[in-house]
């Protein structure tokens, strides 16, 4: 029997029992979907993460956190005063990734520590308004600049360590009515701030940037240059009585030959009770979420074509009951029991390939079309600059393609094999 | 004298082992030429099928041996054995197992497929075959529309269709009526007078097997008796 003759054959029995074909073609579809959407997801977010990555250049420097905090255990009640572990909030480093605040004595454990090269402790204001130069005020929070290595510019540049400078999110452009963000560049704001004991004070700030949002929502806040943060940090303790214990959200380090001492820097602050993270750890930890989740979802992919390949076993197992006087009929009329083997196995094939090739369609114009609607100029996910959801790997859809059929291959050799061992002359003799 | 097509050894078939051991042929040795008609007779469970069975190759013997054309099969591997079916054996068998599903051209073909003949010599010669049983017109009918006669003609076809030098006929009219039967059985001689072809045919039906040059008569497992030339059918 020639291939052509026993690919077509197995085509035609496939679709003898339509609707028996149809719904173990269904089971397979349903993995296949699966694994392209999560696959696509995966590599959709991924690439927009590396972007993003690739976009902080090679930095040398090492976000510290007081660790504290973020170990506590959960307890039942009231939770007991520990004066050491002050907590703070806001920005990126807040109680999110879970850290108390940094005082004097962690910045100065911080400069003994190896291969630390400077350490630049970073203030957290919380300003009441800002003001623009026709009177509107508006709401007011501030980001830390020490995520400035991650902004994404839409015009102008980044709020550096001088200068009373700050930059804008593309968002804030309808306070100038416009769309254009070189046109707000050079914009003077007020920022006004209450001190100690409630009175407000305003500084003058120049708008330096205007920034699209990251996934890591750096972006999304306006963002004060370091000698802004500093000089709005003092107005706030104005009129306190006594010595203020200054108290620090994070600290940004630099280590001499990060890539060589990182380690050792690292362990060196967890055994102070603090915590050291590159721009790699903090987006490879969003990172690392997305790849779980898109691991748990392939994993019920997984599941689904497992329970798929039982679905094609027993389907072929009742084909070769039923066709038993067929197949002991070919034998007679001298089939080699290979051909007999691998007209069956095709027949499992042909089901993994209809399955495989509808559920991946599927699962493309559902990736892209959902991708298209969620990032599109008015989705939900919409201000996201650069952000893409779903990207197609041909790769992994190949891969996934070879995968499915390569189950139902394995799953059509049991029933092949019983179709291959049949004697012609029982299978001849059966009723 | 010239070798023959086919000839057996002392064949000998066991059923089942111990309590249930039933010796379903004990000891045959014959021979049968080229261009030959017999027929094999008994009653019910003589062992005629299992005979048929082991001639054309589809199983083998507990002891003895089956030569074709003077070479002995049970030392051929089981691919060569389904070659060999293919090619020098059609089968008409107790029942017609037809493909329902199929066109009666595509379930007469099915030899040439298996052999694996591209698809558009399969058809010619297949309706060459159809043409020859005055089947044409119904070649792309679904064989289950058939009647029982076309059936079965449809049956010797596919028997023919690949130019054998034997063709096994298992109770060619057993399902048929007399009428229907008569047409099969000048079918079948015709093929045999007109091209020569090996006949062996296994029946209990009086009539088709004196027609037959050879009746060899099954009784338990032996042959008892063998008488040559084709009879006068008494009226
Ligand atoms: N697989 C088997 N296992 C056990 N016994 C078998 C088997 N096949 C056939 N037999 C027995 O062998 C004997 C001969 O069977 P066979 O089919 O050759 O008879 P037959 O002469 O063709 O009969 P009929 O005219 O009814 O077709 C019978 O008694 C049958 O029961
Ligand atoms: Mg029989």
């Amino acid at each position: 029997m020639r291939s052509v003759d026993v690919a077509r054959t197995a085509l035609g029995n496939t679709f003898r029992s339509k609707l028996r074909t149809a719904l173990t073609v269904v089971a397979i579809v349903i993995g296949a979907f699966t694994l392209t959407l999560t696959s696509g997801l995966g590599a959709g977010v991924n690439k927009y993460v590396d972007n993003v990555v690739a976009g902080f250049g090679d930095s040398s420097q090492l976000f510290v956190l007081n660790a504290g905090a973020g170990d506590a255990e959960p307890t039942e009640g009231p939770a007991e005063y520990d004066p050491e572990a002050a907590t703070g909030s806001g920005g990126m480093f807040g109680p999110g990734t879970g850290g108390g605040l940094l005082t004097e004595s962690d910045v100065e454990t911080i400069e003994g520590i190896d291969h630390v090269s400077g350490v630049d402790p970073v203030v957290m204001v919380s300003p009441d308004y800002l003001e623009t130069a026709d009177g509107g005020q508006y709401d007011l929070d501030l980001d830390s600049p020490a995520n400035a290595v991650g902004l994404e510019l839409a015009a102008g540049e980044a709020p550096g360590d001088d200068g009373m400078d700050l930059s804008i999110p593309e968002e804030w452009l309808t306070i100038y009515d416009t769309e254009d963000p070189e046109a707000v560049i050079g914009e003077t704001v007020q920022i006004g701030i209450s001190d100690v004991t409630g009175e407000q004070t305003s500084v003058e700030a120049e708008v330096v940037g205007v920034t699209e949002e990251a996934l890591s929502g750096i972006g999304a806040t306006p963002m004060p240059s370091r000698e802004l943060n500093q000089e709005l940090s003092d107005l706030s303790m104005q009129g306190y009585e006594g010595q203020a214990e200054q108290a620090y959200s994070m600290a940004v380090v630099d280590v001499d030959d990060l890539a060589a001492n990182e380690d050792s820097v690292k362990n060196a602050l967890t055994d102070e009770g603090l915590l050291g993270m590159t721009v790699e750890d903090q987006i490879g930890a969003v990172q690392g979420v997305i790849d779980a989740v898109s691991w748990v979802l392939s994993g019920f992919g997984l599941i689904a074509l497992l329970a798929a390949s039982f679905g094609i076993v027993n389907t072929l197992l009742m084909s070769v009951q039923e066709r038993t006087r067929e197949i002991g009929l070919m034998k007679a009329l001298g089939m080699s029991s290979g051909k007999v083997f691998g007209l069956f196995s095709m027949e499992a094939v042909v089901i993994g390939i209809l399955g495989s090739v509808i559920g991946v369609v599927l699962g493309l114009g559902a990736g892209l079309i959902g991708n298209a609607w969620l990032t599109g100029e008015s989705g939900p996910l919409g201000g996201v600059a650069g952000l893409t959801l779903f990207a197609v790997d041909p790769l992994s859809i190949l891969g996934i393609t070879a995968l499915i059929i390569g189950i139902a291959f394995l799953a059509g050799t049991l029933p092949a094999a019983r179709a291959a061992k049949k004697d012609p002359i029982e299978a001849l003799r059966y009723e | 004298m010239s070798i023959p097509v086919l000839e057996t050894e002392n064949l000998v078939k066991v059923y089942g082992k111990g309590a249930t051991r039933f010796d379903a042929l004990k000891g045959l040795t014959f021979e049968i030429h080229e261009g030959e008609s017999v027929a094999i007779v008994g009653k019910s469970g003589s062992g005629k099928s299992t005979l048929m069975h082991l001639l054309a190759l589809l199983d083998e013997p507990t002891a003895g041996v089956v030569a074709l054309e003077g070479e002995p099969v049970n030392k051929l591997k089981p691919k060569k054995i389904s070659q060999l079916r293919n090619d020098t054996f059609g089968f008409v068998f107790q029942q017609f197992f037809l493909n329902p599903n199929q066109s009666v051209l595509e379930n007469i073909t099915l030899p040439l497929k298996i052999a694996g003949m591209g698809k558009s010599e399969r058809n010619r010669r297949g309706m060459e075959v159809l043409e020859q049983l005055d089947m044409a017109d119904k070649a792309k009918n679904k064989a289950t529309n058939l009647s029982g006669g076309q059936k079965q003609r449809a049956c010797i076809a596919r028997a023919l269709v690949n130019k054998p030098t034997v063709l096994f006929a298992d109770e060619p009219t057993g399902n048929l009526d007399t009428a229907t039967s008569e047409i099969v059985e000048d079918i079948l001689f015709g093929l045999h007078r007109d091209y020569g072809i090996t006949l062996v045919v296994v029946t209990h039906d009086e009539d088709l097997a004196a027609k037959c040059q050879r009746r060899l008569m099954m009784q338990d497992g032996e042959i008892v008796t063998e008488e040559h030339g084709v009879k006068e059918v008494q009226a």
